[in-house]
């Protein structure tokens, strides 16, 4: 990037959020009246995009850069939370979704119980690959805009349309070091949909998707097993029993599994399943499982001289 | 979308390779590529500098010290500047670093006190409204990147009680019994921590006027920045008195007794 | 192995003002049943330097929300200087306090709104919940945030995380043949964990020490209170009657 085109440029990222929001760093006016009292919150952005101090440097996504956490420089000392396995899938009875709830910084595991699903409204899933942040900060101002969709058009509105008003939304930051890989999943008129958002500004319609490091190993999981007339059973097993693959395979996914199931009266939260838990015992006594553990000890049992049968 | 966990949250880097297309290991590098980036340059260093501010609590109040050089570089450019800067009744500014930001904030503070007074309304600024006020223009001025390159220490006594506080470029602060700024941080603080820690109380103005002397003349020994001349200032319920600079005795006769720097034989 | 050598590092780099920096310490907070600890240790430093052993991490914000601060030191005061504003301005229009979840995702959305120009704090704030429950919630430093039942961050975090872990959701435990854990641990344990937590982290780590601030939050009429009777160094700071309690805990730590 480049200072002078920066500044004279009218399409440039920078510039064009600064035009937006006329934003001047050096005259901060970062409260609104909107600010004030019960719109505190939320309430101050129902009017446009929300305000966003950028610094005051020529490149303000190098500085970015050159703060928050990197892998080739360590010492960067801002370690943004990161998701890291999610899939989603549509079938003949809806949608399922599956994700992993490991959020690492660096090598250091911050958290085994992050919520990578983020509940958009009763008929809306939305999954958490990326920053974590930019997903839940803006999959909930998602939810904020499908609510005002419904007050104005008395109806709901479609995961395609929902999906859009994201991907256009991120789209309007490229360049700025948002970072959000995203299904939108649901039901509406059309039936069961899943939509692949990110923050470069694709938007794909599709049947099966899986983001994140760990996509590799769901996706070898899910591609063997996936076929549209599933039954529910066979669905939620499959998308468990991927997300335990990624988990089991990928060092930055893991901990614990959980699974939603989109139908047409709105999801479903179905379960949490730990995996090292579902490599010894499996995922306990639910539909589809095959009772056992989905470690492959069990299928090697007994097969050679160095393993011989745990009953001899 | 990069599937790598440890890029995610940063923006990319279109220079970048991530497929590996050209042959060189590179990993996305994070320094601004910007052409006409020193044509929007603002102070990113200090030019004309001063060096440690000490200060400790006493008996009586406040006791603050710094020598009298601001540098250019190495070369010791001016030999009798004022480090120490009375602001209204109660209180005391030293700075460390850049001179320039020095006399710009020891401007809009004067302003500042002869705002107060004109108000005439019967409140005026003590020690620890006027750390605040710094606090908030280094802190805004750090946020603009565009910094006030000093380390600040603010003294003062007010009401019967004393207020000794720290500022920096970044607006850090903090408030110990003892503080010092640059160099003074590692060779003046220990012997500082080791004189008053416990004894703010009871140390009397002699007993601090010699602690101070020492930490300035162990600072001439070491740091090649600092000058041996240097001015106090006690701010107590007296008010405020800055002495005028004076010499600080010196004895080299230990460089003898020193092996493994110089030319010495053996 | 291929040389590693990256091209970035032959290229001439220009040293510009880095406006961070940390200032070390550790903060932690454990939800119970009807109460919520929040603690940090009060030494700031700025790489070997102690620059003070008393500069506090941990405050109160309501009688009900308690919120700790790490990382950079000037963006801790002032975004938590922002936050009490916030709530100030809820109690003119509301003439309550704001409830611990609402406060929550106003601190999300006020780490947002710095996406691009991050406050580089982690923040952590510990309280009761509208419906009388202890509450912890933890937040990255542009706004994620989680609610959990208990929480390290800070310089230490990888020392005292694991501990908790063990501790609070007895992971790696198995309990003996007829018996189960407990869900809430009690306030006395809970104290005592904590302060465990802090000794140990100022043995290991040199960024922790010096003091230790403990603020307890406990719900309207908690049973609790039996908890703090007999701990030494108790201060109330109640601002408000018949509703949660706030009470903070002065301890020293080691100083070397």
């Amino acid at each position: 990037m480049n200072t002078f085109v920066n500044k004279f440029s009218t399409h440039s990222a920078v510039s064009q959020l600064k035009r937006a929001q006329k934003l001047v760093a050096a005259d901060e006016d970062e409260y609104s009246d909107a600010a004030w009292g019960s719109q505190g919150g939320f309430g101050n952005m129902i009017k446009g995009i929300p305000n966003f101090t950028v610094p005051a440097v020529p490149d303000p996504a190098a500085f970015l850069r050159l703060h928050t956490d990197d892998h080739a420089d360590p010492s960067c000392k801002i370690k943004i939370q990161h998701g890291t396995t999610t899939l989603a899938f549509r079938f003949q009875g809806g949608v399922i979704v599956a994700v992993d709830s490991r959020a690492t910084a660096g090598s250091y595991i911050a958290s085994g119980t992050v919520k990578k699903v983020i509940e958009i409204n009763p008929y809306l899933l939305g999954t958490m690959a990326g920053g974590a942040a930019d997903c839940q900060f803006w999959e909930t101002y998602l939810g904020m805009h499908c609510r005002l969709h419904e007050l104005r058009n008395r109806e709901r509105i479609s995961v395609s349309a929902a999906s859009k008003y994201l991907s256009n939304l991120v789209y309007s930051y490229k360049g700025m070091g948002l970072s959000m890989g995203t299904m939108i999943c649901g039901w509406d008129k059309t039936g069961p949909a899943v939509f692949y958002v990110d923050s470069d500004g694709t938007r794909l319609k599709g049947d099966l998707f899986s983001v994140g490091s760990g996509s590799t190993f769901a996706y070898g999981v899910l591609d063997q097993g996936y076929r549209w007339d599933l039954t529910d059973e066979e669905a939620q097993e499959l998308g468990r029993r991927s997300i335990f693959a990624a988990g089991h395979r990928d060092a930055f996914s893991g901990n614990t599994c959980n699974l939603y199931h989109v139908k047409e009266d709105g999801w479903k939260f179905i379960g949490n399943y730990d995996v090292s838990t579902m490599y010894y015992e499996g995922p306990g006594d639910v539909p589809g499982a095959p009772g056992g553990g989905y470690g492959y000890g069990i299928r090697t049992e007994g097969r050679s001289a160095a393993d011989p049968p745990a009953s001899s | 979308m990069d599937h790598f966990p440890t890029n995610w949250g940063r923006p990319r880097n279109d220079a970048y390779d991530p497929y590996g297309t050209f042959p060189l290991p590179h990993r996305p590098n994070n320094h601004a590529k910007d052409t006409f980036a020193e044509g929007v340059q603002r102070t990113q260093q200090p030019i004309v500098t001063g060096t440690s501010v000490l200060a400790l609590k006493y008996k009586d109040g406040i006791m603050m010290a710094a020598d009298t050089l601001a540098s250019y570089g190495s070369l010791a450019r001016f030999k009798d500047v004022t480090r120490l800067h009375p602001v209204g009744n109660y209180t005391v500014i030293g700075a460390g670093g850049d001179m320039s930001d020095f006399q710009y904030i020891q401007k809009f503070l004067d302003e500042l006190i002869i705002d107060e007074f004109t108000a005439q309304d019967g409140h005026d600024l003590g020690p620890a409204q006027i750390h605040e006020y710094l606090s908030q223009v280094m802190y805004s001025r750090r946020s603009k990147i565009n910094p006030l390159w000093n380390s600040l220490l603010v003294g003062g006594f007010k009401d019967g009680k004393s207020f000794l506080a720290y500022v920096d470029l970044l607006g850090t602060t903090y408030s110990a019994s003892t503080l010092a700024t640059g160099y003074g941080a590692y060779l003046a603080q220990p012997l500082l921590r080791k004189e008053v820690e416990g004894k703010e109380d009871t140390l009397t103005a002699e007993e601090a006027v010699r602690i101070m002397e020492t930490c300035i003349r162990v600072l001439y020994y070491r740091d090649a920045r600092s000058i041996d001349k240097y001015q106090l200032a006690t701010i107590t319920a007296e008010g405020i008195k800055i002495i005028d600079s004076r010499p600080i005795s010196t004895s080299w006769s230990f460089a003898e007794g020193i092996r493994g720097y110089g030319a010495q034989t053996q | 192995m291929p040389d590693m050598h990256s091209l970035a590092q032959a290229q001439p780099q220009q040293q510009s003002f880095n406006p961070y920096t940390e200032n070390g310490g550790t903060i932690l907070a454990i939800a119970g049943a009807d109460f919520s600890v929040i603690a940090g240790d009060t030494r700031q430093s700025e790489g070997y330097n102690i620059q003070t052993r008393y500069a506090p991490k941990v405050f109160r914000l309501t009688d009900k929300a308690v919120l700790a601060v790490n990382g950079f030191a000037a963006d801790g005061n002032m975004f938590v200087k922002k936050v009490r504003q916030r709530l100030e301005w809820y109690r003119h229009a509301h003439a309550k306090d704001m409830p611990i979840r609402a406060i929550a995702r106003l601190i999300q959305t006020m780490l947002y709104s710095r996406r691009f120009f991050p406050y580089y704090v982690y923040n952590i704030l510990g309280g009761i919940e509208e419906d009388g429950t202890g509450a912890v919630y933890s937040f990255d430093p542009v706004g994620s945030y989680e609610r959990e039942a208990c929480r390290a961050a800070g310089a230490a975090q990888s020392l005292v995380q694991p501990f908790l872990d063990n501790q609070i959701y007895f992971k790696n435990q198995t309990p003996a043949p007829g018996t189960s854990f407990p869900r809430h641990l009690p306030l006395p344990t809970v104290l005592s964990l904590v302060i465990d937590s802090f000794t140990s982290a100022t043995e290991r780590h040199i960024e922790v020490g010096d003091g230790l601030e403990i603020y307890v939050v406990l719900s309207k009429n908690s049973p609790s209170i039996q908890g703090l009777r007999d701990v030494r160094g108790v201060t109330e700071l109640t601002a408000t009657e018949d509703g949660e309690r706030v009470f903070v805990v002065r301890r020293e730590l080691k100083k070397d």
